[in-house]
C-alpha cells in the first residue's frame, strides 16, 4: 500500500491536471463562441448568392433549349471517373474523437470509391487530416509544359497530370482554420474550379463536422460539384451524433455557460434571402447571363467557407466537451485517491495504537 | 424603417462580405463601381443588378456620413429605397496595405507576362493588376470617379 505522503502528491498532481483540463474546458468555450458568431456573420452573404442564383437560373437561360445540357461548367454532369474529397478536420488535438471521426468518415468514402474503380483525390485542411493522410497516399505529379510557336513568339502553357495511383493527394492546407482568411479560401476554390473545368475531376465533395449547435452535429460527406441544385446541398453520407456524446455536449456546454440551442434567423438573413428576387424587372448592368457565370464560383466559395467555419466552432466544441469529460474524471480519480489516503492514514493511526496498547498490556 | 426611409428620402444601404456584414446604415446616395464604370444611385432608382469590379463604393450623406470601402469584386442590388452591396473584400481606404497591394501588382505583372496563349491565366492575371491599382489609388484617396 502506497504511503499517506505519496498518495497526498498524487492528489496534488491529479488536482493541477484538474485545473489545466478546466482552464481549457473554458477556453475552448470561449473560441466556441467566437467560431458561432463568424459562422453567424457568414450566413447572410452566402444566403445572398444562394437567392440571387435562383433567381438567374429562373431568367437567364442556363440549359441550352436544343441539347437540354447545361450552359454553365459547374453544372455539367460527367461520369465520375475521377474524384475530389476535401477533407476539413482541425489542426490541433486534445478534441476527442472529433479528427479521428473525420478521418475514419473520409477513408471510409475513398474506400467505396476505389471500390467502384474510381480515382480519388484526396485534398486535406487541417494538420491532423494532412497527418493522416500523407503518411497514406503519395503527391500527385503535375507538369507545366509550354510550347512555342510563330517562331517563338507565342507560347502555349498546358497543365498536365501524371496519375500513377489510384489515390493521390493534391494539395494540403494546414492551418487554415486557426485564422480564416477568405483570401485563401478564394484561392483554394479558384484551384479547384479550374480544375473541374479542365475535366481532371468530374466530382467534388467535402467530408467535414457540420455542427448546427453544440448537440447537434455530424459528420457529413457533402456533394459540392456538380452542382444539382442550388441551395440544397446533397448530402450523400452523415454520421449523427450518439445519445452518450449529445448528453456529454451537453453538459459541457452547460457548465461552460454556452448555448444549446440553434441560433435564430436573423433581421438581415430574412432580407437576405429575397436579395435578387424582387418581383420587378431589373435592369442588367451586364447580361443575366454573364452575372450567373461570375456568380457560380462564388457560390462554391461560401459552401466551403461555410464548411470550414463549421468545422472550427465543432472542433472548439469537441474540444471542451473533452476536456469537461478530463476534468470530472480527474475528479472522479482524486475522491477515489482521497478515499484510500484516508483509509491509509487510519490503518496507520490503528497500528500506532495497537502498538501502544500491546506495548501496555506487555508490562 | 420603410416610413422613415419614404419621408426623408434615404437608401438604406448594406454591404455584406463573406465573413461579415460590414455596414448597415443609410445614405443619400451610393456610388458603385460597376464592371462598366461608376454609376450613382439616388432615392427612387430602378431597380438592377450590377456586378462590380474593384474600385471604391462611396455613400454619401444620411447616417453614413460619408465613407467609402474599397471592394475588388462585387455584386449589387438597387432597389428604390435600398441598396445591398455583396464584396469579396470591403475595406476603408486607410485599412489598405499598401506595400501588400504594391507587390501585388508586381506578380500580377509577372502572372501576366507568363500567360501565354492562355485566356484564362490573362483574364486571371488582369484582374490581379486591376484589384492591385484601384486598391493603390484608393489608398492614396486617386480612385478614378
Amino acid at each position: 500500500m502506497p504511503s499517506v505522503l505519496d498518495l497526498r502528491r498524487r492528489i496534488r498532481s491529479v488536482k493541477n491536471t484538474r485545473q489545466i483540463t478546466k482552464a481549457m474546458k473554458m477556453v475552448s468555450a470561449a473560441k466556441l463562441r467566437r467560431a458561432q458568431e463568424a459562422a453567424l456573420q457568414a450566413r447572410p452573404y452566402a444566403q445572398m448568392i444562394t437567392s440571387v442564383l435562383e433567381s438567374l437560373q429562373r431568367r437567364a437561360d442556363i440549359y441550352d433549349p436544343t441539347t437540354g445540357e447545361a450552359i454553365h461548367p459547374l453544372l455539367v454532369q460527367r461520369e465520375e471517373k475521377n474524384v475530389l474529397v476535401v477533407v476539413v478536420a482541425g489542426d490541433k488535438g486534445f478534441a476527442g474523437a472529433f479528427n479521428s471521426n473525420i478521418v475514419r468518415a473520409a477513408s471510409n468514402f475513398i474506400r467505396e470509391r476505389e471500390a467502384l474503380g474510381q480515382n480519388v483525390d484526396v485534398e486535406p485542411v487541417g494538420r491532423k487530416a494532412r497527418d493522416a493522410f500523407r503518411r497514406l497516399y503519395p503527391q500527385a505529379v503535375y507538369e507545366r509544359k509550354t510550347e512555342k510557336y510563330d517562331n517563338d513568339l507565342s507560347e502555349h502553357h498546358e497543365i498536365i497530370r501524371h496519375r500513377a495511383h489510384k489515390v493521390e493527394l493534391t494539395g494540403e492546407h494546414e492551418l487554415l482554420l486557426a485564422r480564416l482568411d477568405f483570401n485563401t479560401v478564394h484561392a483554394m476554390v479558384h484551384d479547384i474550379v479550374a480544375r473541374f473545368e479542365r475535366a481532371e475531376i468530374d466530382s467534388v465533395y467535402v467530408v467535414f463536422n457540420e455542427f448546427k449547435s453544440v448537440i447537434a452535429q455530424r459528420v457529413v460527406v457533402e456533394k459540392l460539384l456538380p452542382i444539382a441544385k442550388l441551395g440544397a446541398p446533397e448530402i450523400t453520407a452523415a454520421e449523427e451524433m450518439s445519445l452518450e456524446q449529445k448528453e456529454a455536449a451537453g453538459h459541457a456546454a452547460r457548465t461552460a455557460g454556452v448555448s444549446t440551442l440553434e441560433p435564430e434567423e436573423t433581421a438581415i438573413e430574412r432580407e437576405a434571402k429575397k436579395f435578387g428576387t424582387a418581383d420587378v424587372d431589373y435592369i442588367f448592368d451586364q447580361s443575366p447571363a454573364r452575372i450567373f457565370k461570375h456568380l457560380m464560383p462564388k457560390y462554391i466559395e461560401t459552401q466551403i467557407l461555410h464548411a470550414m467555419l463549421e468545422s472550427a466552432a465543432a472542433e472548439h466544441a469537441a474540444r471542451m466537451t473533452a476536456m469537461d469529460n478530463a476534468t470530472s474524471n480527474a475528479g472522479d480519480m482524486i475522491d477515489a485517491l482521497s478515499l484510500t489516503m484516508n483509509r491509509a492514514r487510519q490503518a496507520a493511526i490503528t497500528k500506532e495504537l495497537i502498538e501502544i496498547v500491546s506495548g501496555a498490556a506487555a508490562l | 424603417m420603410a416610413e422613415t426611409t419614404h419621408n426623408t428620402g434615404l437608401l438604406s444601404v448594406r454591404l455584406v462580405t463573406p465573413q461579415r456584414v460590414v455596414v448597415d446604415t443609410t445614405a443619400e446616395a451610393v456610388e458603385l463601381p460597376s464592371m462598366s464604370g461608376y454609376l450613382e444611385t439616388l432615392y427612387g432608382a430602378s431597380p438592377l443588378l450590377a456586378e462590380l469590379g474593384a474600385g471604391e463604393v462611396r455613400l454619401h450623406g444620411g447616417a453614413s456620413g460619408n465613407e467609402k470601402f474599397f471592394v475588388a469584386w462585387g455584386f449589387a442590388e438597387v432597389l428604390p429605397e435600398r441598396v445591398t452591396i455583396l464584396a469579396e473584400q470591403a475595406m476603408r481606404p486607410g485599412e489598405i496595405n499598401v506595400e501588400q497591394a504594391k507587390a501585388d501588382l508586381q506578380k500580377g505583372e509577372k502572372d501576366w507576362a507568363e500567360a501565354g496563349d492562355d485566356a484564362q491565366s490573362y483574364d486571371d492575371a488582369n484582374a490581379e493588376i486591376r484589384v492591385a491599382e484601384e486598391k493603390i489609388a484608393s489608398a492614396e484617396g486617386k480612385a478614378a470617379h
